[in-house]
């Protein structure tokens, strides 16, 4: 083949040409950190890329979700616990108020501090968390128990569960509805009111308050069952965690795997297309060869 | 008999031959570094030797040599190569145009990046988790309303920057079929010129380059034939002719140039935008036709070259819909219609979402999106529905009053990952949607997945337009390569020439000198015996 010195000189220049597009991939690669910068440089590692980052995204929202409903969870319980030592107290009162060798007028004291712990009670129920109250269904904006001008007590009926995404398509009710925790109509508050009523009542026998122990256990033990049950899903919400954390991990290396650059490869290509370059230049300055004119004289 | 100054007039003749020679050495040095510029030969041949046979020819031993002449100065060139280079051209031109146009593509997407419509529609999804968790927040609101508006002006941005594209991308096609006839133009004027030089028995060497180099800058544009005529009168053997210009249509052959005469390619519904009476920008329907002074040939006739990259680019018509309307095809009309079905799918669907829960105050049957009553441009016209302003309207809860209910914010967050060739979906808290009764233009995968796939597919296109870009541009090297090593000056051949026909001149001059001493010899120093 005949070779001459314009040839010569494009194929250097081409040369030249190549090792810099080679260079800028690699100093690409290593200053983002990707294998790729558009969807033509990998279209298989663009698509997963899109898919992964979204994975990502909803184990991140499903995180954040969990701090939610452990705030939920948490609250409900810490408020049925003091529910619960209301409910013990009264419980005790009552004990003593049965014995007959109690007086009208102690029986009337303990009345008194009946009807403080009711409105204690009552005060539970109406727990707000932020901006919302917990133990009222989906009326997070309306109280649960409200003292009507008569004084007596009514209860909201909203049962909606509350539910929280923890996990794809899984969904945590976190709520305690109103009457799952307090009896349904105005169980619990209206044998709170009656039993007060007892008490106040000169002619009540040791006997009568007798009969609101049962009343009082029943509801102690109904608490008791609502905070068990709470406890499990706060276990549940718990394991889950723990499997969205290592979906967490899982999705991050997934996403990392399938377009990070792997940097000791990177640099190292980068080395090798350095000296590559260096050479290609080399060869550049000899493309100037002396021809026979520099002979002739 | 032969002459007595035989010997000067054949001696003459080699300085004169070889004068030539050296200074067609001279071009060739000039011109190395000429771009399209073929190296030229002075063709040297003996003149008819003496005596010629006949009745009266003298009667001498054998004929003798009366010299040399430059008989043409000729181009060292293979036409074959040139046919493969201007087929490797065109393969070359239609593909770089298609990679330039995916990139730009790519470059407005941005995916997979962390801005774009993917990353958009994630954050969006997000707020409304975050809205199912707390419904009656204001905040939580007030950024799904905000994220909301980041999406619809995320697909505004995506469908008024790819349009912005495919208007750039017409006028490049405008400028293109300019630059085309502008070719044509000038391949018909040397086309005259040639045939008026070369019956008076000249070889346009320079001209032939020029035409040649023309030709070669057309084939980037359109695949092209090219037939040779013979000019007549007295042509040399050699003589190169006229050419006559065609692209293929089908089997028959549509000419571009036809020796002095130019045709003029154009767009028959397109527009004039330069006044020369060219329609030379392509209707924005999209290019149905080509017309080349009088014949209409397909857009589909063209199999290579820029021209037909660029048309796939901005779109082309292929075929008419029900309605008699042409339905446009191409890169950036196909991902605009793509753009179009996924503003209407997602937007039509978390609408039936949205209109069956209700929001903060109680009110229900408000549509979140607007904008959306057709298909066509609905990525351009979505918009937030005004009643959204009032962000208590946002349909968090799926019962009236429920005010702490958030399932419908759950179920809006899972519109995207619905599957679409459901013809029902149940979501949560009986809310359902009859997907069939909608009319979706997308009725497969879900939002999310088409979106994915087209982004593939455009990363597919791409990857595939930058191999062949790649391998016609090796290809196309490789026999430049090949043309360039025959017809390409090498210094150091035409030094070694400009010796050879040196040499030859002194020695032409020398041998004059010498028959000079015989003349004087036999002139001056004869017929003196004895003086």
């Amino acid at each position: 083949m005949r070779i001459t010195q314009s040839m010569l000189a494009n194929n250097t220049l081409k040369q030249i040409a190549r090792s810099y597009a080679n260079l800028d991939k690699y100093q690409t690669q290593l200053s983002t950190g990707k294998k790729i910068t558009r969807p033509s440089d990998d279209p298989v590692v663009a698509m997963k890329g899109i898919a992964y980052r979204s994975n990502l995204a909803e184990v991140e929202q499903f995180k954040r979700n969990f701090s939610e409903a452990y705030n939920w969870v948490e609250n409900s319980d810490s408020a049925l616990d003091k529910a619960t030592q209301a409910l013990q107290r009264i419980r005790e009162l009552t004990v003593q108020a049965s014995n007959d060798t109690y007086e009208e007028t102690q029986r009337q004291a303990i009345a008194k501090e009946v009807r403080q712990l009711t409105e204690h009670l009552v005060t539970i129920a109406n727990t707000k968390v932020g901006d919302k109250y917990i133990f009222n269904g989906a009326k997070t904006t309306e109280p649960p128990v409200t003292v009507n001008p008569d004084g007596t007590i009514s209860v909201s009926t909203n049962s909606q569960q509350l539910n929280i995404e923890l996990a794809k398509g899984i969904y945590i009710p976190v709520n305690i509805p109103p009457s799952t925790a307090f009896g349904a109509g105005s169980g619990l508050f209206s044998d709170l009111q009656n039993l007060a009523a007892a008490l106040e009542n000169p002619s009540t026998t040791g006997n009568d308050v007798t009969g609101y122990l049962d009343k009082l256990d029943s509801h102690l033990t109904n608490l008791l069952g609502v905070r068990a049950e709470l406890g499990a899903r706060m276990n549940r919400i718990e394991l889950m965690e723990d499997r969205i954390d290592s979906q967490q991990v899982i999705a991050e290396k997934m996403l990392s795997d399938n377009e990070d650059v792997d940097l000791e490869k990177v640099i190292t290509d980068l080395k090798t297309q350095e000296s590559v370059h260096r050479a290609a230049l080399a060869v550049g300055t000899r493309v100037i060869q002396p021809t026979l004119v520099d002979f002739l004289r | 008999m032969l002459s007595t100054f035989h010997g000067l007039e054949a001696a003459r003749r080699g300085m004169m031959a070889q004068q030539a020679a050296l200074y067609t050495t001279s071009h060739n040095i000039a011109n190395a570094n000429t771009e399209g510029y073929t190296r030229q030969r002075v063709q040297l041949q003996p003149t008819p030797p003496f005596p010629t046979p006949g009745l009266n020819r003298p009667n001498i031993p054998g004929q003798m040599g009366t010299g040399v002449e430059a008989s043409s100065v000729e181009r060292v060139r293979e036409y074959f190569l040139d046919i493969q280079y201007r087929g490797e051209n065109s393969k070359l031109g239609y593909w770089e145009a298609r990679a330039d146009a995916v990139a730009k593509m790519e470059d407005i997407m941005n995916e997979p990046s962390d801005s774009g419509l993917a990353k958009t529609m994630d954050q969006f999804w997000q707020a409304l988790q975050d809205l199912s968790t707390q419904p009656e927040n204001e905040g939580a609101r007030s950024v799904v309303r905000q994220r909301g508006l980041a999406v619809v002006e995320t697909f505004h941005y995506l469908s008024n920057s790819l349009t912005q594209i495919r208007t750039d991308i017409g006028t490049q096609i405008g400028t293109t079929v300019t630059e085309i006839n502008s070719l044509l133009n000038q391949i018909s004027a040397l086309n005259a010129r040639i045939a008026e030089i070369e019956p008076n028995g000249y070889l346009p060497n320079d001209l032939y380059d020029e035409r040649d180099r023309l030709i070669d800058e057309l084939s980037q544009y359109m695949e092209i034939g090219v037939e040779k005529h013979p000019t007549g009168g007295n042509a040399l053997p050699m003589a190169e002719g006229t050419y006559d210009v065609y692209v293929m249509n089908g089997s028959a052959k549509v000419y571009l140039v036809q020796g002095r005469t130019a045709s003029a390619v154009s767009f028959p519904d397109g527009s004039d935008v330069d006044g020369d009476g060219v329609k030379e920008m392509p209707p924005a329907s999209g290019v149905n036709a080509l017309d080349i002074s009088g014949t209409t040939i397909s857009f589909t006739a063209l199999s290579n070259g820029k021209l037909r990259g660029l048309i796939e680019g901005y779109g082309y018509q292929a075929g008419t819909d029900a309605s008699g309307q042409p339905i446009v095809k191409g890169l950036y009309p196909d991902m605009l219609s793509n753009l179009d079905k996924l503003a209407y799918t997602f937007g039509t669907v978390f609408n039936a979402v949205h209109q069956q829960g209700y929001g903060l105050n109680g009110s229900t049957n408000h549509p979140f999106f607007d904008g959306i009553s057709a298909v066509s441009g609905a990525a351009n016209t979505i918009k937030l529905a005004a009643n959204i302003d009032d962000l208590a309207n946002i349909a968090a809860s799926t019962k009236s009053g429920e005010t702490g209910n958030g399932n419908n914010a759950i179920n809006l967050a899972n519109v995207r990952s619905l599957l679409l060739s459901n013809a029902t979906v149940s979501l949560q808290d009986g809310i359902s949607v009859n997907l069939a009764s909608l009319n979706l233009p997308l009725s497969s995968g879900t939002v999310e997945t088409n979106y994915q796939g087209w982004i593939g597919q455009l990363g597919v296109d791409g990857e595939q337009a930058n191999r062949m870009k790649t391998n016609s541009e090796t290809l196309r090297q490789s026999v430049e390569e090949k043309r360039q090593s025959v017809s390409s000056v090498s210094l150091d051949e035409e030094m070694m020439n400009m010796i050879k026909f040196q040499h030859a001149y002194n020695a032409a001059a020398r041998q004059i000198t010498v028959i000079d001493e015989m003349l004087d010899k036999l002139i001056n120093g004869m017929g003196v015996v004895g003086r």
